[in-house]
């Protein structure tokens, strides 16, 4: 209890980190929730290694063109949050248009970018020692780096796309649901899935900055799966989704915090948990409803 | 003189630029009751995709009779191309169909909810409003996507095999719904049907598919050409 008070205290010392954590958990889902529908949830694996691959090359850059790494510094955080948010979109649109061009082997490529995302950083590292180490902190999901600086950029990215994902949740909804409906009635469906494609985007991007690949990539699957099995409306889908990765984030920097554990492991370990139980208390109301009802 | 509501002036239609249907010339006039007939893989869901906007048109022109950015055309796909993960209820599916005439950024509103409330009585289903649409059966979702239709408020009903993989009792249900809709509001209607014995006594007239051409001969003449009918071929496809 005296834990949770410390982590609640407006003084407590990783304030910046709870509310970094407690943001990812709460907006990636939103995305998720798209990638979960839209039966994309693969890319989830492969575009945060590929943000990592631009965060990457934006560190060398920054070291050939500029000089000495900044770490924390805005001007080196905002050629970061380029590199990665540019990377993404590039290999998002890729991805996409090769499948719409109805080319097979789907996971295949996803698999290829992935390899080729994870060894491409690991070789531009070895050119920019210097950027290695935050670079590993970040690939373990040090949200503990988290800086009022990273934060003020995360709400700048998070915050319209919590807007245009509320804002536009109807054509969002209607453009993945019934693409050929969206059509008959004049919406511009390529346009809608720009958009969509850019929210998904800034969020990876922001999300492997500051919490790495296997955070971004856990709250972005694993929430909306869990809310998925519990909701049968779309807008509760959504918020449930948010919620459970808010709650399984704040519990996750709890746990971690109070039994010294690595904080992106301990949040990702423990919203798979909650997908185990949820899952299994659903199979067994359904495996009672049958009893009965036969 | 009858009112021509889309009139197609040539057409040739296909995909990826390779033509499937060419040189089509017809119209469909407001008011009727028509069927897309034809063998398997003749063109007859490439003919309805082409006439709704879906594909693009590769030669020729298609002529509306009415503003299709006022009124676009009510479509009832085929629920088989739906993705059962969306976690809808059969109230949101029918609001989908409202969407076309909400300005943009407003919510929906007491009006939308109205009109949904209504389709959805027009086809019988409104105490299912709340339930899940995933749980009902074929027959009740593909009323449940006409319901979505109407509430687009369309000038024309362009339906891509309502009845298909639905028991008789269901298909009974969805023609009666259709011919209704017709009968008593004068709805356009067109469907690709692979059942020509049970709509003969509904339909005014049929677009026969095959070899790449389309003809619009009224449904009395089609014992003409009885033998595709009578070796099963009128069945879906492209």
């Amino acid at each position: 209890m005296s834990t949770l008070l410390e982590i609640l205290s407006p003084s407590f010392l990783l304030r910046d980190a709870v509310i970094a954590s407690v943001l990812v958990g709460l907006v990636c889902p939103l995305v998720g929730v798209y990638f979960v529908l839209r039966r994309m949830i693969f890319f989830g694996v492969a575009l945060p290694q590929v943000s990592a691959a631009g965060i990457a090359l934006s560190f060398l850059l920054y070291r050939m063109v500029v000089g000495p790494h900044q770490h924390g510094e805005t001007p080196e955080q905002l050629l970061a949050v380029i590199g990665s948010f540019g990377f993404t979109l590039l290999a998002l649109l890729l991805l996409v248009s090769l499948e719409r061009a109805g080319r097979e082997m789907v996971e295949a490529r996803i698999g290829t970018t992935y390899a080729i995302a994870a060894a491409a950083t690991i070789l531009i590292l070895a050119r920019d020692p210097h950027g290695e180490a935050q670079m590993v902190a970040m690939l373990k999901g040090d949200i503990l780096a988290a800086t009022r600086t990273s934060l003020t950029l995360m709400l700048y990215v998070l915050a319209p796309v919590v807007v245009v994902l509320f804002a536009f949740r109807k054509q969002l909804l209607l453009v993945s649901f019934d693409r050929d409906m969206a059509t008959v009635l004049g919406m511009r469906v390529t346009l809608w899935d720009a958009l969509l494609y850019l929210t998904i985007g800034a969020t990876i991007a922001i999300g492997v900055m500051t919490a790495g690949p296997l955070v971004t990539f856990g709250f972005l699957v694993v929430p909306p799966i869990t809310a998925r099995l519990v909701t049968r409306r779309m807008l509760t889908f959504s918020i449930a989704a948010s919620l459970i990765g808010g709650a399984t984030a704040f519990a996750g920097f709890y746990s971690a915090y109070r039994f010294d554990l690595p904080l992106g492991s301990a949040e990702v370990a423990l919203a798979s948990l909650i997908l185990m139980v949820v899952a299994l208390g659903n199979a067994m109301r359904l495996g009672i409803r049958r009893r009965f009802s036969t | 003189m009858p009112d021509s509501l889309i009139t197609l002036r040539d057409v040739t239609l296909g995909y990826d630029g390779r033509p499937v249907l060419r040189h089509i010339s017809l119209t469909i006039d407001r008011g009727e009751f028509l069927a897309l007939l034809g063998p398997n893989g003749a063109g007859k869901t490439t003919l309805l995709r082409g006439i709704l906007g879906l594909i693009p048109v590769l030669g020729g022109a298609i002529e509306y009779g009415f503003d299709r950015t006022v009124s676009p055309p009510g479509y009832v796909p085929q629920r088989e191309k739906l993705d059962s993960i969306f976690p809808l209820t059969v109230f949101e599916v029918v609001l989908m169909g409202t969407y076309a005439r909400l300005p943009f950024l407003r919510a929906i509103g007491r009006r939308e909810r109205s009109r949904a409330a209504e389709c959805l009585e027009q086809v019988g289903l409104s105490p299912l409003r709340n339930q899940p649409f995933w749980g009902l059966s074929g027959g009740q979702k593909q009323r449940v996507l006409i319901a979505r239709a109407l509430a687009v408020e369309p000038e024309v009903l362009l339906l891509d095999e309502p009845t298909a993989g639905v028991d008789v009792a269901a298909e009974d249900a969805i023609l009666d719904v259709i011919a209704r809709l017709n009968r008593e509001r004068a709805l356009t209607v067109g469907l690709v049907c692979h059942h020509l014995p049970r709509i003969r006594s509904l339909v005014d007239t049929a677009i026969w598919v095959e070899e790449a051409r389309a003809m619009k001969r009224p449904i009395d003449e089609l014992p003409a050409i009885a033998p595709l009918e009578a070796a099963g071929a009128v069945t879906a496809g492209r």
